[in-house]
């Protein structure tokens, strides 16, 4: 059987060639995604400021909670850790009790705080590649280590050290003075020296290095540092030294990591990417294998269909009907094999690509380095395996129940008997979809809702493809009608239409998947937005915004601005994530004083006067979740770790624009790592107020903070979801373009299968152009039946989807890229169609009809 | 014609020897109860061991439904069919693959052989597919006798329309069956070739003792059958012994002026 199956293969390389291709793109596809997950699950952050320090402690990044479950007589504790969003500090003394311990030569405390350097001209300097800018103390230069190449130490509190790559772009030498935008307000220090690591310049950061006292201060967390580097004696080796400080500090949740584990100490976000990287890769890898199952049952029916007589002989004369669904799973192997092995390679570049694009996008840090182990090609290779033996059991079935006495019929006749098997399945898909819209619409949050959405699509295209014939049958009677405007062609096309339905169903479904997929992608992305930008701008009731160009807008710029005249509210912004249990939410704080003039999230019950440090507000999906109503205690963590317990004293609306939780600017400041405000808002009242100019004014010698209409607001706005989308659209384009090879593939594969009935056509009279306007009228019927469909599917999903994250149902669809969707879908029809049709219509008629197949 | 079918039912029953195939009250009906056509109307007949015969009637007489039932590629709606001693009645559809491929063998008209197998591959398929031994030497005189020796490595695309009937006569007598069912098998060939096709299915009967039942609408194919069987209406018309092509034809057009 194997032999007839490879045989097979060889002499009907073409007819094979759709699902060969179909499955090496998938298995190039989860070859990649599992390589992205790998690197998500295993990948190591390579240290950057902490490479001199063999050993470092750091505090504990989690919120733990241990759930207790009864089972039978047995109580099973399982403990649950999630990340939270900023920096977990430990107490100051831990340095001085940790170099205390023997074998250590030195324990250095780490203080981490944004700090950029401010051109004479009031610019503020990025750190290095766009990268961000950090200061420390100078006692801590010995952890990456940073040497003076030259100058000397800071000491007082008016000198600074900026490394070399800083000093070498900003123009520095020792003596010069330097401005310093950190989180107060602007300081000019003098340059007392230039520091180089002696491992090369860092990429990922720049850093300025201060008196101890002046970091200490400007971190503005008195008595707490970020991580404490250990440094051992020679000769200590450093599982001990470890061992060690483990031991020292047993009890107080600090963890102390060595080697690879040092770098998501630094690099906080390198969790989240991982979080991001293993979400994506699940995702769009679990989509495209769904995706190749679909296309690949859809080329091999085509492809049975095509060797309906072969298989009738092969039944008339000796293979039993199990015989048949062997050799079609045998062959189903060997190409599921072949192209899975070859795919899986192909899918190394692919990863490396995709991973390229993500750090491009700053969805990941370029730390965070791709990591490749033999497990995404086995699971490629499976997956391409089980792709193809899926598609085959399927394909075969029907190949199985062909009548042997077919082989002696004169025409393969598409059976016209509607399978009830086909449609309860399509009616049991449609209904698995329809549960999966109503799940859809019950999640509100977009890590939860991502892979729902792209599940729903493609189980409702399996749907539309198992009702496909049904489907094409209503469509064709009532298409028909107009058509009949075409005499030769329009009636060609609708008979053909009319016998065939099984074929056409075949090219309507991929290509309906792919309107349906490209649609869910690029309205996904505009409907939250859309929905946030509306929240956002009712929300807002401020006159001007003040954003900063650098790590953000300090105080003083919202004191200065509040003692100008007229301005009747000032309301500092800073954003962070809480935890409440362990469910995260985005929250901000925000001034107290005069919140109502320049904020209205349309409170629902409680009320925001009176908002004080103790108090929080709710938006009405965390008050759901939370089950709280105003008055309420609420328990919660803040971004680094801090127990709070806050009263609620409202719940409001608009959730999506601002954050879940709001509580108050005082109450945040100190429990994030930027303590900068994010924006200001400010409202001016009365006769005479004051405009941007003299807003502008009174802000004064800040660097890099100005003052934004609306409207600016809203481009900033839009600049960072696009940011956000574009990971998205690079991700999921590549399933856009596999569903569009499918496409091509399946449709190009069912017109090069008609040259014979093209030369009767011909033979009879038809002329060229004649059978052409047919492919042209067939391929319209099938783009309209497709866009039809796949707009139906992508509303049905965006609609669910809208109602679970935005509460209401409004899709927001951008008509240019859904004409540009339509256009790309028909493009693509039109050319698998016409392209092969011309080529089948190459050959003379009376020797394509003379000649055996 | 009635006193044959008296003649059958007087010897009715099981282990009548002297039969390869026969047929008691044989009817196929298709389409739904109501708007049923009747291809076949209670067709009684035995077919005996090493004769030739040719199966002829108009169009829409139903000759193939004849074949499909008697060579069981279709289930009768009523009556039973005896391959020998076997009921084909009572088989499921792997059982009756299994009786086609071991004791039946089929000459279709076009479309006999599969394209990507060779001609020895296609003449070994109902041997390989029920996993039995292969026997090279009986392989060669097959292939010889047909005339192929020496062909066995083409596809079939490389033959000619007629050595491709000649493969499928070599894959249909490869299993050493009870019966060859020919349909047509002559249909799509030149006169010359068919003349030759013919000359080989006769010389399996004479020199190997083959039975050949053969479903044509050429007299001149007939004229080389033992007997020829008239079908009409889906009953059996009439029946001719040592036919002559003349008397075929006149005899179908009468059946023809009926039908």
């Amino acid at each position: 059987m194997l032999r007839y199956a490879l045989q097979t293969l060889r002499a009907r390389k073409g007819g094979f060639a759709g699902a060969f291709l179909a499955l090496f793109c998938a298995a190039a596809l989860v070859t990649a995604c599992g390589i992205l997950l790998e690197t998500g699950l295993r990948g190591t952050v390579a240290t950057e400021r902490y490479a001199g320090a063999p050993v470092i402690v750091g505090g504990d990044q989690n919120v733990h909670q241990v759930t207790a479950r009864r089972k039978g007589d047995r109580t099973k504790r399982k403990e649950k850790a999630k990340p939270l969003g900023e920096r977990v500090l430990l107490p100051a003394g831990t340095a001085a009790r940790l170099a205390a311990l023997p074998g250590v030569r030195a324990a250095l405390p780490e203080i981490t705080f944004p700090a950029y350097a401010v051109t004479p001209g009031g610019r503020i300097v990025p750190g290095v590649d766009g990268k961000p800018s950090y200061g420390h103390a100078w006692t801590s230069a010995p952890l990456t280590p940073f040497v003076l190449t030259e100058g000397a130490a800071p000491a007082g509190a008016d000198e600074v050290v900026v490394d070399r790559e800083l000093a070498r772009r900003a123009g520095l030498r020792p003596g010069a003075e330097l401005t310093v935008q950190s989180t107060d307000a602007p300081r000019t220090y003098r340059v007392t020296g230039v520091a180089a690591p002696s491992g090369g310049d860092l990429r990922q950061q720049s850093s300025l290095f201060f008196s101890d006292a002046e970091a200490e201060r400007l971190s503005g967390r008195t008595g707490l540092v970020a991580a404490v580097g250990v440094l051992p004696e020679p000769g200590v080796p450093v599982p001990e030294l470890a061992a060690r400080v483990g031991k020292a500090l047993d009890g107080t949740g600090a963890q102390v990591v060595t080697g690879g584990d040092r770098g998501p100490v630094e690099f906080l976000d390198a969790a989240k990417a991982r979080i991001k990287l293993v979400s994506m890769g699940g995702a769009i890898g679990g989509t495209s294998l769904l995706v190749a199952v679909l296309v690949v049952v859809g080329t091999f029916a085509l492809s049975i269909q095509q060797r309906h007589r072969e298989l009738a002989l092969l039944r008339a004369v000796a293979a039993t009907p199990r015989q048949v669904r062997r050799l079609i799973g045998r062959e189903a192997l060997i190409v599921g094999l072949l192209a899975g092995v070859l795919g899986s390679l192909a899918g190394l570049p692919v990863a490396h690509w995709l991973h390229g694009r993500f750090v491009a996008f700053r969805a990941i840090p370029e730390t965070l380095g791709v990591t490749v182990g033999v497990f995404p090609f086995f699971g490629a290779v499976g997956a391409a395996l089980l792709g193809a033996w899926a598609a085959a059991r399927i394909s075969a079935r029907r190949a199985a129940r062909i009548r042997p006495a077919e082989a002696l019929a004169e025409a393969a006749v598409e059976q016209r008997t509607a399978a009830w098997g086909r449609v309860g399945a399509g009616a049991a898909f449609l209904a698995g979809g329809a549960v999966l819209l109503v799940v859809l619409s019950s999640l509100r949050s977009e890590p939860a809702a991502t892979p729902v959405t792209f599940l729903s699509v493609v189980v409702l295209a399996v749907a539309v493809s198992l009702l496909g014939p049904l489907i094409v049958r209503g469509a064709v009677a009532l298409l028909g009608i107009p058509l009949r405007a075409s005499r030769v062609g329009g009636h060609l096309a609708t008979a053909n239409a009319r016998a065939h339905t099984k074929r056409l169903s075949a090219a309507v479904t991929p290509l309906a998947l792919l309107i349906g997929m490209a649609c869910t992608v690029f309205f996904v992305p505009t409907t939250t937005g859309a929905a946030a930008t509306a929240q956002a701008r009712a929300g807002s009731t401020a006159d001007w915004v003040v954003g900063s160009a650098g790590p953000g807008v300090p105080s003083q710029a919202a004191d200065r601005l509040r003692r100008v005249p007229g301005v009747s509210a000032v309301t500092e912004v800073v954003r962070t994530t809480v935890r409440v249990g362990l469910a995260k939410y985005p929250a901000q704080g925000v001034s107290a004083d005069g919140l109502t003039r320049t904020w209205d999230p349309g409170v629902t019950a409680g009320g925001l006067d009176g908002f004080d440090p103790q108090s929080v507000a709710l938006s009405e999906l965390a008050a759901d979740d939370l089950g709280k109503k105003p008055g309420d205690r609420l328990k919660l963590t803040l971004g680094d770790g801090a127990e709070a317990e806050l009263t609620v004293a409202a719940v409001y609306e608009r959730g999506l624009g601002f954050g879940d939780l709001t509580m108050s600017h005082e109450l945040v400041r100190g429990h994030v790592d930027n303590p900068l405000a994010s924006s200001v808002l400010v409202k001016t009242a009365g006769e005479g107020r004051p405009g941007r100019a003299e807003l502008q004014q009174a802000l004064g010698g800040l660097p890099g903070v100005a003052v934004l209409d609306r409207d600016q607001v809203e481009d900033l706005r839009a600049e960072v979801q696009q940011s956000n989308a574009e990971v998205n659209y690079v991700a999921m384009g590549l399933i856009i373009a596999f569903t569009a090879i499918a496409v091509v593939n399946t449709l190009a594969m069912s017109v090069s299968d008609r040259a014979r009935e093209f030369a009767l056509l011909q033979l009879v009279g038809t002329t060229r152009r004649q059978v052409m306007g047919m492919l042209r009228i067939e391929a319209a019927l099938v783009v309209l039946v497709a866009a039809a469909l796949g707009t139906a599917i992508a509303f049905a999903v965006l609609t669910a989807f809208s109602i679970g994250m935005t509460g209401s149902a409004s899709p927001s669809v951008d008509g240019r890229m859904y004409a540009g969707v339509l256009c790309f879908a028909s493009l693509l029809a039109f050319l698998a169609t016409l392209v092969p049709g011309r080529l089948a219509l190459a050959g003379r008629p009376a020797d394509v009809i003379g000649s055996r197949r | 014609m009635r006193t044959e079918t008296n003649d059958l039912r007087g010897h009715s029953g099981a282990g009548f020897p002297a039969f390869a195939l026969r047929l008691d009250g044989v009817v196929k009906e298709y389409g739904r109860a109501g708007r049923a056509v009747r291809a076949l109307d209670g067709v009684s007949v035995g077919i005996e061991r090493g004769s030739f015969t040719a199966v002829m009637g108009p169009s829409g007489s139903g000759k193939s439904t004849f074949l499909h039932c008697a060579a069981g590629l279709d289930k009768p709606s009523g009556g039973s069919v005896f391959l020998g001693d076997t009921d084909l009645g009572a088989m499921d559809e792997t059982r009756l693959t299994e009786l086609r491929r071991g004791r039946i063998g089929f000459v279709f008209q076009a479309f006999n052989l599969i394209p990507a197998l060779s001609v020895r591959q296609n003449v070994e398929l109902p041997l390989r597919l029920a996993g039995e031994r292969l026997d090279p030497a009986w392989l060669d005189e097959v292939l010889a006798r047909v005339g192929l020796a020496g062909r066995a490595a083409h596809r079939p695309a490389e033959l000619s329309g007629g050595q491709q009937q000649r493969v499928a006569i070599a894959r249909a007598l490869i299993t050493r069956p009870d019966v060859v069912f020919g349909d047509e098998p002559t249909g799509a060939l030149d006169t010359m070739t068919a003349r030759e096709i013919l000359s080989l299915l006769r010389s399996c009967v004479d020199e190997t003792g083959r039975t050949v039942v053969m479903v044509t609408h050429d007299p001149v194919a007939a004229s080389y059958a033992d007997t020829v069987l008239f079908l009409a209406d889906g009953r059996i018309a009439d029946r001719m012994q040592a036919p002559t092509a003349d008397r075929v034809a006149d005899r179908m057009t009468h059946l023809g002026a009926w039908a």
